[in-house]
């Protein structure tokens, strides 16, 4: 069997002035050609944190303590800029949740579109214009040539994020991180760039990394959704999986927070919050590290940290189904 | 990445010239009367010097310069000449003071070029690297040079490079701008003004050189923090383009007003570096005026500088509209 697209293996990423404080504590993910894996978990669980460590662009002050990210079986350097610069653009496109500030101001739609495919490829500045046109055609922009001589402040946030994904998408990359692509955007905006990105997929066969703490964004494009929880990777299984029959106690309670029409008619009882907040990275725990919130931890839980076994890491995985409109 | 090509805006320069004009009138006004404030013209200076305060040699030359009028004819008489372009005589020189100053003004624009030129390159590589090296020992050292440079006085800064550099070393002539004995055409004649133009030069762009360090230091620092940066460094651009590509384009607006404003304002810097380099320029033909009292000439050099700020603002605002296209003139 040929490798993964994507294998991510035991990533830990911490901060380089305290020896302690690990933020990615041995994250795995793995991504076949072709298919969509969404990575979801509240604000600061290191989701995005896992995405900028494939691209090799960690942020300052940050460090790989271990673990290994290969794509197609090659092991990426993560921090080594020249290595990775080959890649980034050209093999890995990234899309990422701030739109309105993702496009330089001085400089046109078209040249920064242009500029990905003549920093990868042996092509003429003419062609290279050529390609962007039909790009920015392809990702739905009306009157292509002549928002290719704009510049950003003239174009709205659907726009400007219709052009981050045609630069993200511009040398055929076989895989597209998008960041919370849609977070920024209106409503039914977020809607026409994730068909957008669906149909690019489709047509190009690339696969998805979709970074987000949108569940109902999930359920309708993710082929398979890696749950995260501080560092961790706390459940994984494919979409409807996880969905009618979450294990782990903070994926239940991240679903019971969701709010679905409908719900109320169904019987289902009023949304519920998960109590307390993320443990800061710097807070010494022992065992795991969402026990302070949950409902199922037992003695066990104090002490040691579960392991993740193929589906969940939990010492009490939850085994009641959720029948679509009933919770237990 | 080629900048837009955009129609100049006729409309706004126009507009601004014609703002200009109302602006040096202005100044001219204030200036006369400022110096009118003070003790002394030039009849006084010229009896000082030849030795005699017989009154009725003194009433003679007043009359002869025109002194003796009432102030408001002065004046009108001053803004007609200004009009018409014509800037009178300097009864010091002897000689036209149009004349003078465009006899005097080649000497002070290379000096100019030279040491704004020298100060923006050497600062933009300066603040670059620095924000580049950020807390690194790169940064540190560029900051260390640039606060030096930025706290010490361009006449010490002068007097010091002549002490080693002329004195002791020999390398250059103390001042001037020509030898005599040297030969003034081809490449020994630009030679021999290059060994003159290079400690002035140095001491005016030391002076910038700090500013402009700090300044675009600063102006990279934010800039490189901002998520368009992040992005094109998804995108797999390579951290030298990111730096002088993305970023100093975008780096660079505010020092384009410092510098219009240090180019506005060179002939008042001038004055202590052209002094102290007896650099034959206009800075020390206003040093001089203003001790002999030449009134005339003194304001035509005022005009000329405030004609010289002005058209520094507006090309300023109109290199702006250049740089960033957000900035749309009307």
């Amino acid at each position: 069997m040929a490798a993964p697209l994507l294998e991510i293996d035991d990533l830990r990423v911490g901060i380089r002035s305290n020896a302690a404080a690990e933020i990615l504590r041995g994250v795995s993910l793995t991504i076949e050609r072709g298919e969509t894996l969404a990575v979801v978990g509240e604000s600061g669980c290191g989701k995005s944190l896992t995405s900028l460590s494939v691209m090799g662009l960690l942020p300052d002050g940050l460090e790989k303590r271990g673990g290994t990210i290969r794509f197609e079986g090659a092991i990426l350097p993560i921090t080594d800029n020249e290595a990775m610069r080959r890649i980034r653009g050209r093999r890995i496109g990234m899309v990422f949740q701030e739109p309105m500030a993702a496009l330089n101001p001085v400089f046109t739609i078209g040249d920064q579109v242009a500029e990905v495919i003549l920093e990868h490829e042996a092509v003429s500045r003419a062609d290279a214009m050529a390609r962007v046109v039909d790009l920015l055609a392809r990702v739905g922009l009306p009157d292509p040539a002549q928002i290719a001589r704009e510049h950003p402040h003239r174009l709205s946030g659907g726009q400007r994020q219709r052009v981050v994904i045609a630069m993200a998408l511009a040398c055929r990359p076989d895989l597209l991180i998008a960041d919370e692509p849609t977070t920024a955007l209106d409503v039914t905006v977020q809607a026409q760039i994730m068909r957008l990105l669906q149909e690019l997929q489709r047509d190009l066969g690339i696969a998805i990394l979709l970074i987000t703490h949108n569940l109902g964004l999930v359920a309708q494009v993710a082929d398979r959704v890696a749950v995260m929880y501080a560092g961790r990777k706390v459940e994984e299984a494919a979409t409807a999986g996880l969905f009618a029959a979450p294990q782990h106690p903070y994926t239940r309670g991240l679903l019971a927070a969701t709010p679905r029409p409908g719900r109320r008619r169904a019987g289902e009882p009023p949304l519920t919050e998960i109590p307390g907040v993320v443990p800061s990275v710097t807070e010494l725990l022992s065992g795991c590290r969402f026990r302070p919130r949950c409902a199922f931890a037992g003695d066990v839980c104090a002490s040691v940290d579960p392991a993740f076994g193929g589906r969940v890491a939990c010492h009490f995985p939850q085994t009641v189904e959720l029948v679509p409109g009933v919770v237990t | 990445m080629a900048a837009t090509a955009r129609r100049i805006p006729m409309r706004f320069i126009g507009k601004r010239l014609l703002h200009a004009v109302v602006t040096i009138f202005g100044i001219a006004i204030i200036n006369f009367f400022l110096l009118q404030l003070a003790p002394g013209d030039a009849a006084d200076a010229l009896a000082g010097e030849s030795g005699t305060a017989d009154p009725e040699y003194l009433a003679n030359l007043r009359r002869e310069f025109g002194l003796d009028r009432p102030l408001l004819e002065q004046l009108a008489s001053f803004l007609m000449r200004i009009a018409r372009l014509d800037l009178g005589y300097s009864f010091r020189y002897n000689e036209d003071i149009a004349h003078l100053i465009f006899h005097r003004l080649p000497a002070t624009l290379l000096l100019m070029v030279t040491s704004v030129v020298l100060a923006l390159g050497i600062g933009i590589l300066f603040g670059v690297t620095a924000a580049r090296y950020f807390n690194r020992l790169p940064d540190r050292l560029i900051s260390l040079v640039a606060l030096l440079l930025y706290a010490t006085p361009p006449f010490w800064i002068g007097l010091m490079m002549i002490l080693v550099f002329s004195v002791q070393l020999g390398w250059t002539p103390t001042g001037g701008m020509r030898d005599i004995a040297a030969s003034s055409k081809g490449f020994a004649g630009v030679l021999d003004v290059a060994r003159h133009l290079a400690l002035p030069a140095l001491t005016q762009a030391f002076f910038y050189l700090a500013i402009y360090t700090r300044l675009l230091r600063a102006g990279m620092l934010e800039v490189l923090n901002l998520e368009y940066i992040r992005v094109a460094r998804a995108k797999g651009i390579s951290e030298r383009r990111i730096s002088y590509v993305h970023a100093l384009r975008n780096a660079v607006l505010p020092l384009v007003t410092v510098v219009g404003t240090n180019v506005g304002g060179f002939l008042g810097g001038a004055v202590l570096t052209e002094t102290v380099f007896s650099w034959p320029g206009i800075g020390r033909l206003m040093f001089d005026a203003m001790f002999q009292r030449d009134l005339n000439l003194l304001l035509s050099i005022l005009v000329l500088s405030s004609i010289f700020v002005v058209l520094a603002n507006l090309v300023v605002d109109l290199l702006y509209a250049v740089i960033n296209p957000t900035v749309e003139l009307r």
